[in-house]
């Protein structure tokens, strides 16, 4: 993999110990239609975490993902992340948090190039700087080469690592991937899990959806298991059953700004 | 970088990809043109070939195949969106909903005008009706309606795109929205095409005006809702 630049949110102001924990839950629940994709989940990630999300297809991972992306509201329950209420104010939330869903979310006519443009100012960056970060987060997925051509005749694979481009053209605080493995081949996926290791050092919390339990388990602090939209287990570091975090406080202090 | 100038950044960037979408998927703006040219010349196998009858018609026949051209358009552009997912990420991108919005319908807006600017002289063509000077204004009338149709329909497009019955749902309730611009736009052009002797056309463009602002202020304001799933 070429250097590969890994930016980051603005880091919340505190010393180790008094940070809000990166998600906290407390009966967070989803219903669909009267059925519960997540049925009250108490959970708590600590900032700076790699956990392993796992369990069977149905279990609730992607809604819990979704919850935490503020895709979508929750039923009942609440949910923090960053310390902040993701009900109340999804709009900080969407500051720190960037999902990697199922769908790869781009635009058919557009160059892979031009989809990493559009994903920069939508991130804030500025015309020089995101064109530098678009061309070097190209490289970095390995689509160096066909930059300009449209995604309409990109494979799965590619549009894979297209989204995956648009995670590093991001500033996260939180990294919600689901199932970032899927669709890719042996060297794609060493990407995902080298990827997943500097966002690690870089100190961003990641949460990770995945069937490939060993391959995940193996790289993640954690790993928390679901089964029928319910918290089943949690093993390892930095997560926590049950809401052991500090209350969602409404506003936060954030490096070089208030909110 | 201040909120404003971030704000129109970001729609002028969703407009130009809505636009180079456009342009390279030319199948579909080129089926909506033909579409709306189609149903301006059904219009006048209805009505006959008494020349009369079909100036008077004119300005009536030619907006109503500006409307239903502008709900192929405002509709694709969602679905644009729709393909793969974009839309959620749209949503998510840490960005002013009004400012997601605003690039929408610039970009309906965008496509609206330049069918219009089409029609219009197919229209004159087909029906025979003379615009010669009438242009400025009859092209005034086009713009303020392409805007204040992109603004009711990107905000209905924006709530119909995730539902299944969403062909039917749209037209459905963006039409008896856009009756007030239809029927400011039609008096407006049959004022100007007839050389307004009463001197009413500046009154319905007024109307046209005034029912764009409202619209985009109402649209802006509630887009951000209507994102939310």
């Amino acid at each position: 993999m070429p250097q590969t630049t890994i930016y980051v949110a603005p880091r919340l102001a505190g010393t180790l110990g008094t940070l809000p924990p990166a998600v906290a839950t407390v009966d967070l629940a989803r219903l669909f239609q009267r059925s519960a994709a997540l049925a009250g989940v108490s959970l708590t990630v600590e900032m700076g975490r790699t956990i392993a999300l796992l369990g069977p297809n149905g279990a609730g991972k992607t809604t819990l993902l979704r919850l935490c992306a503020a895709a979508i509201r929750p039923s009942f329950g609440s949910l923090a992340i960053d310390g902040v209420d993701a009900v109340e104010h999804p709009e900080v939330v969407r500051e720190r948090v960037v999902y990697l869903s199922h769908a790869t979310a781009h635009y058919e006519d557009l160059t892979a190039e031009e989809n990493l443009r559009f994903a920069t100012i939508m991130f804030g960056w500025g015309a020089r700087e995101g064109r530098e970060v678009a061309r070097e987060a190209l490289a970095t997925i390995g689509l160096e080469s066909v930059a300009d051509e449209r995604v309409r005749v990109f494979s799965a694979g590619m549009r894979k690592r297209l989204a995956i481009g648009r995670l590093l053209v991001a500033r996260p605080s939180l990294l919600l991937l689901d199932e970032p493995h899927a669709s890719l081949d042996a060297a794609g996926m060493a990407l995902v899990d080298e990827l997943i290791g500097l966002w690690h050092d870089a100190g961003v919390t990641v949460l990770v959806a995945s069937h490939q339990a060993e391959r995940v388990a193996g790289m993640a602090d954690g790993t928390a298991r679901l089964d029928g939209g319910l918290l089943a287990e949690v093993s390892g570091s930095g997560v926590f059953a049950g809401p052991v975090a500090p209350q969602p406080r409404r506003r936060m202090a954030v490096a070089g700004m208030d909110r | 970088m201040t909120q404003l100038r971030r704000s129109l950044t970001v729609a002028m960037a969703i407009a130009r990809k809505d636009a180079i979408s456009e342009l390279r998927g030319r199948q579909a703006a080129g089926s909506t043109l033909f579409f709306a040219a189609l149903v301006l010349l059904l219009f006048g196998f209805a009505l006959g070939p008494d020349a009369e009858r079909l100036a008077q018609a004119a300005p009536g026949l030619l907006w109503l195949a500006i409307v239903f051209g502008g709900l192929i358009t405002v509709a694709r552009l969602h679905q644009l969106e729709a393909e793969d997912g974009a839309l959620e990420q749209l949503a998510l991108y840490p960005v002013d909903r009004r400012a997601i919005y605003a690039g929408k319908a610039l970009a309906g807006a965008a496509a609206m005008l330049v069918l219009g600017g089409l029609l219009v002289p197919a229209a004159g063509i087909l029906y025979g009706i003379p615009i010669g000077a009438a242009w400025v204004p009859l092209l005034t009338a086009v713009v303020l309606g392409a805007i204040g149709f992109a603004a009711v329909g990107t905000a209905y497009a924006g709530l119909t795109v995730r539902m299944r019955a969403r062909e039917v749902l749209l037209p459905l309730l963006l039409l008896p929205i856009v009756a007030p611009l239809l029927l400011a736009a039609v008096k407006a052009s049959s004022a100007v095409l007839a050389g307004d002797p009463l001197g009413e056309a500046g009154s319905w463009l007024q109307l046209l005006a005034a029912f764009d602002v409202i619209m985009l202020v109402v649209g802006a304001g509630t887009y951000g809702f209507l994102l939310e799933e």
